[in-house]
């Protein structure tokens, strides 16, 4: 029973933002403590207090900025990041479809490729075998599927990576916009694998500025702001809710900026604000 | 614990294909192929040989080889995978953020190819002895070897994960240890017997290095056919034993926040 449970989970980490402090330096402040100036850490809380659950059947969508936390919060789900503080366990077999093309081997073939990220994904020989000539029907990459992956054009490897990615059979699928796949007519043929996908799984999150799809697809929809939930609910309504927030935003950025020429001042308060 | 190492295995075949992929790399990039990869060792050893027999060793060329030889081949693993270790997380920093494969996997597929390109040079040795000395217990004595081999390849997985998340805090580890390495490699009786330092009173200065009771469980019964005595397989385990254990401890403690830092 594919299911998402997740309480009062919060992603927190801390980076220096200049640079990286070097062992010698590590060393060295430790022999002459205070002596050099410290380079400080900055928390970043990718994550805030994030309460949700999900059962067999449904179809979560997740909006917000750039920034809001909506692909950490899809890490999460897939047990890359864990949580600082709270919980968060998902049940059943995971497919997570981000971040597809990076991780190529380059100086390996097409086909060894699709055997390396199969296994990845968890596969067994048996059950690649049985695959690997579809995910290679599905690519139409036909005889270049024998050269390095280093050899190929963009599109080339996303259409790969999504012929591999989404070769599962998954109860749960993590989806963070993968849908502008490769050239108009792969393009269509990649909309159908994924709408047989969605509704072959138990159980989706689907993060998307495409508000359309989101609309279409989802049962459920969180929106993100700086890491919270600042609102869940039905589709239409938070979808709703969302735009008017947005149009608001403009609509003040617009005065501001008005404002701004006028008395020609304050230039980060329109950064805040977007 | 136990969750780790089922996670390990269920990927297995994840780990086996991108061990696969390296060594055909490895290999397949060179004219000369394996015959390449064993140039460094050989290089070495033949001008250890020519240089050094007579200083270092007991007269006799071959066995002189063979010592150094063998010393190189698990110096070289032990070294390379600590190394190699450091740049193991940026390597396959594309497979961490796209799946939960424990991080200890990746320093698994840089210590596997290594102790694959380390056992050929092994390899070569136990042919050596075997062709010069007309010797063809060697290849019984294998059976004595193996224990010894196991409890250095963990010794290298463990040092390899510390190594590689070290280097994600500290960049310049890479570099401090490829100097420390450097320095050890003397203080270690690879090229010369422990007796020269035995007979100076400073026999101590090998007692305390793990890396000497690593190399000389397998040296010792690869060479002279007796079996190591227990007490160089109390102080091989040690040493293996505590890598592992701080290891265990480094990925216990930092493996939620490494991928932040990558």
């Amino acid at each position: 029973m594919p299911r998402i449970e997740v309480n009062s989970a919060s992603v927190t980490f801390t980076l220096q933002p200049t640079r990286q402090l070097t062992l010698k330096e590590y060393l060295l402040q430790g022999l002459f403590r205070g002596s050099l100036n410290p380079n400080p850490c900055v928390a970043i809380h990718a994550l805030s207090d994030i309460t949700f659950s999900a059962r067999d059947g449904d179809r979560i969508g997740v909006i917000g900025h750039n920034g809001a936390g909506k692909s950490t919060l899809l890490k999460l789900l897939a047990g890359i990041y864990t949580p600082s503080r709270g919980s968060c366990s998902v049940e059943g077999r995971i497919c997570s479809l981000f971040d597809i093309t990076l991780g190529f081997e380059p100086d390996a073939t097409g086909w060894e490729n699709i055997e390396y990220r199969a296994y990845m994904q968890g596969e067994t020989p048996a059950g690649l075998r049985a695959k690997r000539e579809s995910i290679g029907a599905f690519s139409e990459l036909g005889e270049f599927l024998n050269f390095p992956v280093r050899n190929y054009s963009a599109g080339m490897r996303m259409r790969l990576a999504f012929a591999i990615a989404t070769a599962t059979d998954p109860e749960v699928l993590l989806i963070d916009e993968v849908l502008a796949v490769g050239d108009m007519a792969f393009q269509a043929k990649a909309r159908a694998r994924m709408r047989e996908l969605m509704s072959a799984s138990r159980l989706m999150v689907l993060v998307s500025h495409d508000l359309n799809t989101i609309a279409e697809t989802c049962t459920h929809v969180l929106w993100m702001k700086r890491g919270r939930v600042v609102r869940a609910g039905p589709p239409a309504e938070i979808i709703q809710a969302y735009c008017d927030h947005v149009a608001q935003q403009a609509e003040l950025r617009a005065a501001r900026s008005a404002a701004g020429s006028a008395d020609a001042g304050e230039p980060g308060d329109a950064a805040k604000a977007a | 614990m136990l969750q780790h190492v089922a996670a390990l295995w269920k990927f297995r075949h994840f780990l086996l294909a991108l061990v696969k992929l390296d060594l055909r790399q490895r290999y397949r990039r060179s004219i000369l192929g394996i015959g390449w990869s064993l140039l460094n060792p050989i290089a070495m050893t033949i001008v250890f040989t020519v240089v050094f027999s007579n200083l270092l060793g007991n007269g006799d060329p071959i066995s002189y080889a063979a010592t150094v030889l063998t010393g190189m081949a698990i110096w070289g693993f032990l070294r390379d995978s600590t190394l190699n270790g450091c740049r193991c997380f940026a390597t396959n920093e594309a497979y961490i953020r796209q799946s939960p494969i424990p991080y200890t996997l990746y320093t698994l597929r840089t210590v596997l190819g290594q102790a694959i390109h380390s056992s050929i040079a092994l390899a070569v040795v136990v042919v050596m002895v075997a062709l010069t000395k007309g010797d063809g217990s060697v290849i019984l004595r294998l059976f004595a070897v193996f224990p010894g081999l196991i409890i250095l390849f963990f010794a290298a997985w463990g040092a390899a994960t510390i190594s590689a998340f070290a280097n994600v805090f500290f960049h310049d580890t890479l570099h401090l240890l490829e100097v420390a390495a450097q320095i050890l490699f003397f203080l270690t009786p690879i090229m010369y017997s422990r007796r020269l330092l035995d007979e100076k009173q400073l026999g101590w200065v090998i007692d305390v290095n793990p890396v000497y009771w690593l190399l000389e469980l397998t040296r010792t019964p690869l060479l002279t056919g007796q079996l190591p005595t227990l007490q160089m397989y109390l102080a091989g385990m040690g040493a293996a034993v505590a890598l592992v254990g701080l290891a265990a401890g480094t990925v216990a403690w930092l493996q939620r926040r490494v991928i932040f830092h990558l």
